[in-house]
């Protein structure tokens, strides 16, 4: 009771301060200020996008360019997410006979034939959909954190109607590192040629082409990649509670 | 290629994406390669420390952006100090656990070695990075690693340690997200200079909000009372090295966010008297907690949060003589609990018990580990001949010059209390009966190079302190000008 | 001041308490998820449900009145006045993967709680209190 009441207290307390602070900050209200002399960061990517990267989406140029670090250290989350996982989750063969020799729970369940012949043809149109969004990242809402996604979806997809449907994992281990590493890569010739870790390439063709944008295109390509194969990771960890063969 | 900044953080990153590849070349790449990238994280400090004590800070751009609109590291002299430690203390730890992950069995070794390569680059991160959100980006790269590494050994509690760290720093890392949409909405600007430069303009309300908030997260991850609960368990039910990087690498960056949020974002007198008042707290409750521990690694852990807690009282004191002092503790802490952790989790594998009472009279097993461990011992209550004492001195004559009597007092009172218990360990260690006669385990070569390193490194800095004093004053005068700071990153084009 | 501008400053009210209102009301529910329920499984809920909010207030911080999305598609070159802030949707985007990475790893270690205790009430789960 007493408990209950504390906690009531604290979450009054907590959601005025929100409010109150979130006041000085009216819905609406136009922050950008002027976008041709830019006072504001957010000026000045609406600007600069546009006008010196072509890239149509600026979220996308925001993402990929201008913070272009935050992103790499967001695909290194995912990266060490999985990785942590792995460890957590990682069974020898004494847990294993210790428990019974369970199988997973997934193996226990038989979907109806409507649903895997539903899932086998939509698995390619959903990796297609995946592949569509990052690969028109920065023209069109989406990227390669959306693709990645999509594209892990359609994995789950698979996973729950086939009991025993299974990713390769050499592969799997290949594309997630080779991907990364390509990201770093990139930024390293950023580094190397013009001086600034993952700075653009003066090239950045017309606006609204598929190839403009310089680099942005192809790091967001990496990163559909890698957030495709790290999300499938996860959920092939969770789901599938056997030892994983090394 | 000319060394910058930036190495700091893409070396850890490229070998983490490449070591899965590596490891199926070679089978001991994962344990191999880490050393290699760690080594080279400490040549690029000897490279550029230098650089930023004699010639002023380095900014780097990131991307091709200048400062307030891209992501920028910034390398103050006092973050170039500290990332020379991380970096020391993160290669140590590694020798040091060398050849003690050979009793891992699996493929657990490679997950291993990337969490804890990663945790130094998180912290590593937060240290040099110049940007809020990235700084929470860093934030979280070491708090995943670190919960994952918590909860690594399946036959300890680690998983409930784990969860435990999760949460909080799950409420931590929204505290920080809502701490900085607050500042963005309120001044437009993510970048650290920036946001200091217009704050003047904001209003107090939001000020206090933004400030309440940001203060919060990073108190959790400092391991400030009263959130520091998951502390303990972390670093008990965490392997051995972890516990160590716990204390030198993750410790050490939370509490220079800690800083540089105070000190830059903020005024330094708008948030004395709270992190006095808190870090005393800290202090008080973690130091008469570690009192009643029976598990060596628990009594450890809350003698780091005290630690911290003294660390924050002497941000709080916040003039020149007290911060030198906060940074040599800093260091000090670093390099001596790394240390305990080291030789007590030697006396934890030969007792196979964690606890105290399994200390009696290891000494006579352990001569050399037992000898380490007491110097270590005595360093972090401050006795005089070792680095531990002149730490204790500056934030003590720091708050003196500041008239402070109540604080020196229970500092003093409770380093009586620190002193109580770390004596009594040695007590046990050299007068303790012995009761049984487990089989040896000798440290292993590296472990040994690793420990006798550090201990050398106590004792010179003790007897010598004015081999780094100068570096020190420089850096904690760096710390407390805040125009500096943002004259440095806002005129780089 | 005219009836108009009347209804428009009540609307802008109004969207205020509607966004603004449910972020912090989401965020306070999965506080309260994290502070008081027993199953880990709600808890991890919880802490989704709070970053879920404060992925809205970002959203919602960024939004301008009659304002269209940050994206320069064919018609809208010269538009760049006429745009939402990018900026939260860049951020929101980190802050949403770094909130899944989480949430996988807690599960995780929800999975590994169960398995060794066979319960996944929280109370049961007390051998590290301090």
């Amino acid at each position: 009771m007493l408990k209950k009441i504390f906690v009531l207290f604290l979450l009054t307390v907590t959601g005025v301060a929100l409010w109150q602070s979130f006041r000085h900050a009216p819905f609406g209200e136009n922050r950008v200020g002027d976008v041709e002399n830019p006072e504001t960061v957010s000026a000045f990517y609406l600007k600069h996008s546009p006008e010196t990267l072509h890239t149509a989406n600026s979220v996308t140029a925001i993402v990929v360019n201008f913070r272009g670090f935050d992103t790499l250290g967001e695909v290194t989350v995912l990266f060490l997410a999985a990785t942590g996982l792995a460890s957590i989750l990682y069974r020898r063969k004494e847990d294993e006979e210790e428990e019974g020799g369970h199988l997973p729970v997934r193996v226990k369940l038989k979907s109806s034939t409507l649903v895997r012949t539903g899932a086998k043809i939509l698995f390619p149109l959903i990796l297609l959909l995946g592949i569509y969004v990052f690969v028109h990242g920065h023209l069109t809402p989406g990227g390669g954190f959306q693709g990645g996604a999509i594209i892990a979806t359609g994995f789950l997809l698979m996973f729950i109607t086939y009991k025993r449907f299974n990713v390769n994992h050499k592969i799997m281990v290949w594309l997630e590192s080779l991907s990364g590493l390509a990201f770093v890569l990139i930024g390293l010739y950023g580094l190397v040629a013009y001086g600034s870790f993952l700075q653009n390439i003066p090239w950045t063709g017309r606006l609204n082409d598929l190839i403009s944008g310089g680099l942005i295109p192809l790091i967001y390509i990496f990163i559909g990649i890698k957030v495709a194969t790290e999300l499938t990771n996860v959920l092939d960890t969770l789901m599938n509670t056997k030892p994983r063969k090394k | 290629m000319v060394i910058s900044p930036v190495h700091y953080i893409v070396a850890p990153l490229a070998a983490a994406f490449l070591i899965p590849l590596l490891n199926k070349l070679y089978d001991d790449a994962a344990r191999v390669v880490p050393g290699i990238v760690l080594g080279y994280l400490v040549v690029v400090s000897a490279v550029l420390v230098p650089q930023v004590l004699h010639n002023g800070p380095i900014t780097e751009i990131i991307a091709g952006w200048r400062p307030p609109f891209g992501i920028n590291l910034v390398m103050t002299p006092f973050s170039a100090i500290l990332a020379l430690l991380v970096s020391f203390m993160a290669f140590v730890i590694w020798l040091y656990g060398f050849r003690f992950r050979r009793t891992l069995k699996g493929g657990v070794v490679m997950y291993y070695e990337i969490l804890q390569m990663m945790m130094t680059a998180g912290a590593l991160g937060i240290i040099l990075t110049g940007d809020l959100f990235n700084m929470f980006v860093f934030v979280e790269i070491a708090g995943i690693t670190a919960i994952s590494l918590a909860a690594f050994y399946r036959d300890r509690d680690g998983a409930e340690a784990g969860f435990k760290y999760m949460l909080l720093g799950s409420l931590a890392s929204v505290f920080l997200l809502l701490g900085i949409l607050l500042l963005y909405t309120q001044t437009h600007s993510l970048n650290m200079a920036q946001i200091a430069e217009r704050m003047p303009a904001v209003a107090q309300g939001v000020k206090i909000m933004a400030l309440i908030f940001l203060l919060v997260s990073l108190g959790i991850e400092a391991e400030m009372f009263p959130l520091n609960s998951w502390a303990p368990d972390a670093y008990s039910q965490a392997p051995s090295p972890t516990s160590a990087a716990f204390a030198a690498v993750l410790g050490v960056a939370a509490v220079y966010a800690l800083a540089r949020v105070s000190y830059t974002l903020f005024d330094a007198q708008s948030v004395s008297m709270f992190l006095m008042v808190m870090g005393f707290l800290t202090m008080f409750f973690a130091e008469t907690a570690a009192i009643a521990q029976t598990d060596l690694k628990r009594m450890l852990a809350y003698s780091s949060m005290g630690q911290m807690g003294l660390v924050m009282v002497a941000l709080g004191i916040g003039n020149e003589t007290a911060l030198f002092g906060a940074l040599f503790l800093i260091i000090n802490h670093a390099v001596i609990k790394a240390l305990l952790f080291m030789t007590g989790s030697y006396f934890i594998y030969n007792n196979n018990s964690k606890r105290l009472v399994a200390l009696n009279g290891i000494h006579k097993r352990l001569p050399y580990v037992s000898f380490l461990f007491s110097l270590g011992a005595l360093a972090i209550i401050g006795f005089p001949p070792f680095s531990g004492f002149w730490s204790k001195f500056y934030i003590l004559s720091g708050a003196a010059k500041r008239e402070l009597l109540p604080l020196i007092i229970g500092i003093l009172a409770i380093t009586i209390v620190e002193m109580t218990y770390y004596l009594r360990v040695i007590g046990r260690i050299y007068f303790g009966k012995e009761e049984t006669e487990p089989a040896s385990h000798k440290p292993s070569i590296n472990a040994l190079v690793a420990m006798t390193s550090l201990a050398v490194i106590i004792v010179v800095l003790g007897l010598y302190p004015d081999l780094i004093s100068g570096y020190l004053h420089k850096a904690s005068m760096f710390l407390l000008d805040k125009q500096a700071y943002i004259q440095n990153v806002l005129s780089v084009k | 001041m005219n009836s108009f501008q009347e209804v428009f400053i009540r609307y802008r009210e109004l969207m205020e308490i509607a966004v603004y209102g449910v972020a912090i009301l989401l965020i306070l529910i999965g506080l309260y998820a994290v502070l008081t329920k027993k199953h880990l499984v709600k808890v991890v809920i919880g802490l989704s449900i709070m970053d879920a909010g404060v992925n809205l207030l970002f959203v919602g911080v960024g939004y301008i009145t009659n304002h269209t999305a940050p994206i320069f598609s064919p018609g809208y070159e010269d538009a760049a006045d006429k745009m939402v802030d990018p900026v939260p949707q860049a951020l929101v985007l980190t802050a949403i993967v770094i909130g899944f990475a989480v949430t996988a790893l807690a599960l995780s270690l929800v999975i590994r709680l169960y398995r060794h205790h066979k319960t996944a009430n929280i109370e049961q789960l007390n051998s590290l209190r301090w």
